[in-house]
């Protein structure tokens, strides 16, 4: 017997049809026949293959990749929704999964009614959400309307209710898929403190997310699933920053230019022309060539760290002759922590249009001062680094 | 935090290992050896089958089963004006249609005995079935989303729905008394026989609801023909006339096919005509019941672990 909470899932596989084209009768018939015989027939799509998993007890591992990469597939597995079709697989203790959970509620009875009855379904007992039900309440914010027909909650509020009775469930096994999708900004930070509680307490955690800040605050390790195999695995900074890049790559073979404007060079030096550094000096250099003149364009620098979103980003105005032209851009203080990062830049013309897209252009390496620890599942949304001088001074 | 690899054919600890795309990785496992195009046959999984087991976890999750049914009383009587009141009003609703319109309108040879409580005494046993059915055999579809949300025994949903007609059958049975009162009759005594054939009742019903739920889910066009299928076993059932009609040498063949008939039959010689069961029949029905039962719920296993794929 492995101790609660250990997930230990080895060589699993799992096919969908993929010709759901037919759905006759006498289609459905073989199909049914063969799923009796336990024998296979027609097209299949691999949605996962090969995929090995071990977590232990208390541990928090995130799952990334794109859409239809198999993570929500692994996800069902894991909680026994979906069989797999090779491998095995075991999970010890009570899996409680936090999803968007508006299936198990009924539009005609109140909240209090839903509450109880999802609890059930979920695993609880009666008294167990008696128990919890004030907590419950509180969590999902909606107050005096529990005792209200669910038909009439905004859509929100189903969502919160479905969520906080999954939240109280106190699993060995806690899946999470894509929670932060789920209410506002303040319900989200509930979401994640709530998290933070359960992992406290010893729950193991698996996090579904395309929100990579909040896994990098909440998950100590990660697997990278693509087209359902397992890219990589291992510690969650090292992972994020292979996916992050793998984005940037694919961001960057889908840049077309047009024939207004062609970029020559782009290119970034820190101090002494050498690799950039943090807290110093970054120079950017671009050589730009355009057809006709453009007054009044902007050009745009922005870094980021993966995706297409910069942590900042600077502009410049520029009225561009015919030919080429290079502009240098000088921040006297990169405010980056150690780690690879992307330069992104656009170039628009006077009605705003884009001269070139906004793309990213080359990798910035920034060597230098690595960022402090967060506590666990408090999400930093970008890294930037802050000089701080900290003094202690014994109360006497 | 120390990472171990999971298997031979990853590598690592690495400091530079590079992944497919070709960038440099540091601390991260990556795989050496891409999977095959399909697993190896003896990796299949199989899920274990084991009755102990499954019977044990059904009764670990019972509350659920009873928290489906309530989830769907109460749900069917919210904003009615009479509210759960309609669960007693609409068997009384009916019998009082029997004992109006029914009293003269059927010429049945029913030895004497008022035709309402013959007629509703068959009908009872059919409501349960039909209802059962009806309701059960959408139970996985209607649950879908529920299904592929959230684990648990697939049994809950159908057997939730029957629980729900047993409720509604209880009911009946209250008007059934009234119906006795009525008509200034009482139960014979042979009706303490009667209990006999509720297992077979709830065998053949359990197994029925099984094999139409699991088979739904695949097989979408029952939704539409299932109804057609329990209209005609209304007739196919000697609800509104006896037994007797059926010609002696098919009655053997009748009650194998249709233990409904030994349940509603017995039903009445029992209690109404205070006759002993006829054991013949009794037993023939049994074991049509109890093979329905098993293959009903070798079926379902068999089926519910594709059900979230399909549905």
């Amino acid at each position: 017997m492995l101790p609660d909470g250990t997930i230990k899932a080895s060589h699993l596989w799992k096919r969908f049809r993929a010709d759901r084209r037919f759905s006759q009768l006498r289609y459905e018939m073989k199909h049914l026949q063969a799923r009796l015989r336990g024998a296979s027939d027609g097209d299949w799509r691999w949605a996962l293959k090969d995929v090995d998993l071990e977590v232990s007890p208390g541990e928090a591992i995130g799952f990334l990749g794109s859409n239809g990469s198999g993570k929500s597939t692994l996800l069902k597995v894991l909680c026994r929704v979906m069989q797999p079709h090779s491998g095995s697989l075991e999970v010890a203790g009570r899996v409680g999964a936090l999803i968007e959970v508006v299936a198990g509620i009924h539009p005609d009875l109140s909240g209090r009614e839903n509450a109880f009855l999802y609890g059930t379904l979920l695993g609880l007992s009666r008294q167990d959400i008696a128990k919890r039900f004030d907590d419950i309440v509180e969590f999902s914010e909606v107050g005096s309307a529990i005792d209200r027909q669910v038909k009439f909650y905004s859509s929100g509020m189903k969502m919160r209710l479905g969520f906080s009775v999954a939240a109280f469930l106190e699993p060995d096994v806690l899946l999470v898929d894509e929670v932060l999708a789920v209410g506002d900004a303040a319900f989200q930070q509930k979401c994640l403190e709530r998290m933070r509680t359960v992992l406290h307490d010893g729950t193991t955690l698996v996090f579904v997310s395309h929100d990579l800040a909040a896994m990098e605050a909440t998950c100590t390790r990660a697997i990278w699933l693509r087209e359902g195999v397992v890219e990589l695995e291992g510690p969650i900074r090292p992972l994020l920053g292979a996916y992050r890049r793998s984005i940037e790559e694919t961001a960057g073979t889908n840049f077309h230019e047009n024939e207004r404007a062609h970029v020559h060079e782009i290119k970034t030096a820190g101090p002494d022309g050498g690799s950039a550094r943090t807290n110093e000096l970054l120079n950017i250099t671009l050589r730009l060539e355009v057809q006709e003149a453009e007054a009044q364009s902007a050009v745009y620098f922005g870094l980021s760290e993966g995706a297409a979103t910069p942590i900042f980003v600077l502009r410049h105005e520029i009225n561009l002759g015919v030919g080429e032209t290079t502009i240098t851009c000088t921040t006297p203080q990169l405010p980056l922590p150690h780690g690879r990062y992307y330069l992104w830049m656009s170039v628009t013309d006077k009605n705003n249009e884009d001269l070139i897209p906004w793309h990213p252009a080359t990798p910035v390496d920034v060597t230098g001062n690595f960022l402090d620890p967060a506590p666990q599942a408090v999400v930093r949304l970008s890294p930037v680094y802050v000089t701080a001088q900290w003094t202690e001074t014994d109360g006497t | 935090m120390s990472i171990k690899a999971p298997e031979s054919h990853y590598s690592g600890p690495v400091t530079d290992a590079v992944n497919q795309s070709g960038s440099v990785v540091e601390g991260v496992w990556t795989r050496t050896v891409r999977p095959a195009d399909t697993p190896p046959p003896e990796l299949r999984y199989r899920p274990k089958r084991n009755l102990v087991v499954a019977l044990r976890e059904l009764w670990h999750d019972r509350h659920m089963i009873r928290s489906l049914a309530e989830r769907e009383m109460r749900a069917r009587y919210k904003q009615t004006f009479l509210g759960i009141a309609w669960a007693v009003i609409t068997p009384f609703l009916l019998m009082i249609v029997f004992t109006l319109f029914f009293k003269r309108a059927m010429r049945v040879d029913t030895q004497g005995v008022a035709y309402p409580l013959f007629a509703y005494l068959g009908l009872m046993p059919w409501s349960f079935f039909s209802t059962s059915v009806s309701q059960g055999s959408v139970s996985l579809i209607a649950n879908v989303p529920l299904l592929n949300k959230v684990y648990c025994p697939r049994e809950v949903f159908p057997l939730g729905s029957i629980v729900l007609a047993v409720v509604d059958t209880t009911i009946a049975f209250s008007a059934l008394i009234v119906l006795f009162l009525i008509e200034g009759t009482a139960p014979k005594g042979s009706a303490v026989y009667a209990p006999l054939y509720l297992p077979m009742l709830f065998a053949f019903t359990v197994g029925t609801v099984l094999i139409m739920s699991s088979v739904m889910v695949y097989l979408r066009d029952l939704r539409t023909t299932l109804p057609l299928a329990l209209q005609l076993g209304l007739f196919a059932t000697p609800i509104a006339y006896s037994i007797n009609s059926v010609p002696e040498n098919l009655r053997t063949l009748y009650v194998a096919v249709n233990p409904l008939v030994t349940v509603i039959d017995g039903l009445r010689q029992t209690v109404l005509f205070d006759e002993a069961p006829n054991w013949d029949y009794f037993a023939i029905s049994s074991a049509t019941s109890l093979t329905v039962l098993v293959f009903g719920y070798w079926l379902f296993k068999r089926l519910e672990g594709g059900i979230a794929d399909v549905a």
